[in-house]
């Protein structure tokens, strides 16, 4: 099974996702979430082209943006006044301020960065890539998921067809209940599919006891740089918050800087691997 | 000793009275064996006997006995005779497990628990087997229909089995993929395999075929055949004659889809009273052609126009029309949503002949049924436009000639008819033209 030279080994990617969400969820610190945020838009951008995270982009701009006006408008906390509302009004009256900003601002910066770390693995992988790099012990479950993702689409080109066919015999959308008739030849052809693919399954010998697993694709010198990379970042991270050098932040009562050191910098700095790494692959 | 032998073998379906296969008995030594029959003999259920998918995954009632490379079937589990019975299946879509084509054919091996370590070597001597070796790398979803049955009957060899057995591999293959699919069938038989195929197209497996099984009505004969007779192709039926109106019409048309186009600088119509076909390989881009002149899809550029009335459209995946409870009631509502409500369904049923299963849940016929029931779904009444997507497909020759019948009477009350179809037969009986899709362009075929 030659690996795929088109792909990042979908275990490469695992240790580079979970290293990026494990700093961006253990610090509260916005310099280290920031530097995430950053190597995780870089990576993404050398790997998978500044065309196709545009959407993504978006989303998460939509998303993160709405976290940290939500802290805003409902933390009325800290003591740099930026205008204030009458307290009568429910939920929204009292003090707005600087510090709930920056505190709204943070969790937004973390669920930006932690989304961005997870977006290599529909990006970058097939799902059959992620089932591939299961271990032996997880191969029939891996099997029966990669099963169930082949007949995703399936659903999906259903769905189209019907829709189109009951088109065609005069059906119009008009409320709920019209859209039985679309619904339920979707689901009984998608329930057809999956008896099919279990009596493929079946005759091919699934479930026949003990199964062997064919090599998972040999995880190259590149890939082996981005694990060990990401490996370090979490230990150095880790070291530094467990010394005292990663400070955590917090914005209330009056906002202040975050405090930075060049340790857990250097572990933030080690998650840009992929960035020279996946490039390279494209 | 024969590698597979029915002995009084008798089959019914869960909850069904009628018996699928009915006091069988049938003996399979080497070579190619070809099944054939009517749509709904019972040619499937006959061939998931032979690696127990019938009775074991489908349940039922079952008499008699049945032999398979010594085992006993309604003893021995699918999952233990896989490893000496390989199995095809008639969809391509619907079998695969894996997206990767060497990872695809190595799952059967997984389950007989083969080394890893031999693995790849036993990959690469099934895709050789199969002529697919220069599949290797590829994803399933790039291959064209033809590759992907090759690399499902590589899958099928993979695990070295004594008997391997297909259910129509090519009905949904265009000619180039039937091409290959036989070629990998015959190199099968000459290097010791013995193969069970359920084929509608005898003729071109009839010369190294070791022999032919009816099967009508869960009946089953065998038969020589040398003696077999290839059936007259359809009479053509005559055109309508004089110059209607034109029906529809594409001008300087981009089609495709999100923007990337499939077909460019489409020029083409039809006529109220003509028949067209469109023709071309797996992909080409016949059924995105047949959806713009529906409506289904926008020209990217250029305009697409059709004349006002009914348009029938039957898709190529006949499950996307069928939800009622039986066929008469699939016919009777296209009927009451065209307003036609004093035409009897039981015309277009007699027509196809669909009388005899007119009150049956549509999803319970075989392949072949369903292609009828659905097409008797789009077509009663008085379609101004009708559009029909790989309409034989699964059929056998009498369906297909009343399917053609019925085309020919659409046409002379004055619909317009564009099929898109890889049966030659069909085409040459009723098309007053074609029109060649392939490559991006549509361009009018000789005749």
């Amino acid at each position: 099974m030659s690996p795929d030279p088109n792909h990042p080994s979908a275990r490469a990617v695992a240790a580079w996702s979970a290293a990026c969400l494990l700093i961006v969820l253990m610090t509260t610190n916005p310099a280290y979430k920031a530097l995430v945020f950053a190597a995780a838009l870089c990576a993404l951008a050398a790997s998978a082209g500044p065309r196709r995270i545009t959407r993504l982009l978006l989303a998460v701009t939509v998303v993160a943006s709405f976290a940290a006006l939500l802290n805003f408008v409902s933390a009325h906390l800290g003591e740099t006044v930026l205008f204030s509302l009458p307290p009568a009004i429910p939920a929204l009256g009292g003090p707005y301020t600087v510090e709930a900003l920056a505190f709204g601002a943070a969790g937004g910066l973390t669920i930006a960065a932690a989304i961005l770390a997870v977006a290599p693995f529909s990006l970058l992988l097939d799902p059959n890539d992620i089932v591939d790099a299961l271990p032996s012990t997880l191969a029939r479950s891996g099997a029966v998921i990669a099963a169930s993702l082949n007949l995703v689409p399936a659903v999906g080109a259903t769905f189209v067809q019907v829709s189109e066919a009951q088109r065609m015999r005069g059906w119009r959308p008009r409320g709920p209940r019209s859209w039985a008739e679309v619904v339920v030849p979707v689901v009984l052809t998608s329930v057809e599919s999956s008896l099919q693919l279990a009596e493929s399954m079946e005759a091919r010998g699934f479930g026949a006891g003990a199964r062997t697993h064919v090599a998972p694709p040999r995880i190259s010198a590149t890939d082996w740089l981005v694990i060990t990379s990401s490996a370090a970042a979490v230990g150095v991270f880790i070291a530094s918050t467990a010394a005292g050098w990663a400070q955590q932040w917090a914005p209330y009562p009056l906002l202040t800087a975050p405090a930075i050191d060049p340790r857990p910098l250097l572990a933030c700095a080690l998650l840009f691997v992929p960035v020279v790494a996946w490039r390279s692959r494209r | 000793m024969a590698l597979a032998s029915l002995e009084r073998f008798t089959y019914s379906y869960p909850g069904a009275n009628a018996r699928a296969l009915d006091d069988v008995t049938l003996t399979i030594d080497d070579g190619l064996h070809l099944v054939t029959g009517p749509s709904g003999g019972g040619k499937s259920t006959l061939l998931r006997v032979f690696n127990g998918l019938v009775p074991h995954f489908h349940g039922g009632r079952v008499a008699g006995c049945a032999r398979v490379a010594g085992m006993d079937v309604i003893r021995t589990p699918t999952r233990r005779l896989a490893r000496e019975v390989g199995f095809v299946f008639q969809d391509p879509e619907l079998q695969a497990v894996y997206q990767n084509v060497e990872r695809e054919v190595a799952f059967g091996l997984e389950n007989a628990a083969v080394p890893a370590r031999d693995i790849p070597g036993r990959v690469e001597e099934a895709l050789h087997a199969a002529g697919a070796q220069h599949l290797a790398g590829r994803l399933l979803r790039t291959l064209s229909g033809g590759e992907r049955q090759r690399v499902a009957l590589a899958s099928a060899l993979a695990s070295r089995p004594r008997l391997v057995v297909l259910d129509e591999p090519t009905s949904q293959l265009d000619p180039q993929g039937t091409a290959l699919v036989f070629d990998a069938l015959r190199t099968a038989v000459a290097s010791g395999r013995t193969v069970v195929v359920s084929e509608h197209r005898v003729g071109e497996l009839a010369a190294v075929a070791g022999s032919l099984i009816a099967v009508d009505r869960g009946r089953v004969r065998t038969s020589d055949p040398s003696r077999w007779m290839a059936p007259m192709p359809p009479e053509r039926v005559g055109t309508s004659g004089d110059p209607h109106p034109e029906a529809w019409c594409m001008r300087n048309a981009t089609l495709g889809f999100n923007g990337d186009a499939v077909l460019h600088d489409v020029e083409a119509g039809g006529c109220a009273g003509e028949v067209i076909a469109l023709t071309g390989p797996n992909g080409g881009g016949k059924t995105t052609l047949l959806r713009a002149i529906a409506g289904l899809l926008a020209p990217l550029s250029g305009t697409a126009t059709r004349r006002p009335g009914r348009i029938a459209y039957l898709p190529q995946n006949p499950a996307a029309l069928l939800h009622r409870p039986s066929v008469r009631a699939e016919v009777r509502f296209t009927l009451e949503r065209a307003r036609e409500t004093t035409e009897s369904p039981d015309v277009i049923l007699g027509r196809l002949g669909l009388g005899a299963v007119a009150t049956r849940y549509p999803r319970d016929l075989s392949s072949g049924e369903r292609q009828r029931a659905a097409a008797a779904a789009v077509l009663p009444g008085r379609p101004a436009l009708v559009l029909l997507d790989e309409p034989t497909r699964g059929m056998d020759t009498s369906a297909r000639d009343a399917l053609i019948d019925v085309i020919a009477g659409l046409r002379d009350g004055g619909a317009a008819v564009v099929l898109a179809t890889h049966d030659a037969a069909l085409r040459d009986a009723v098309a007053d033209r074609s029109l060649c899709v392939t490559a991006g362009r549509v361009t009018e075929a000789a005749r």
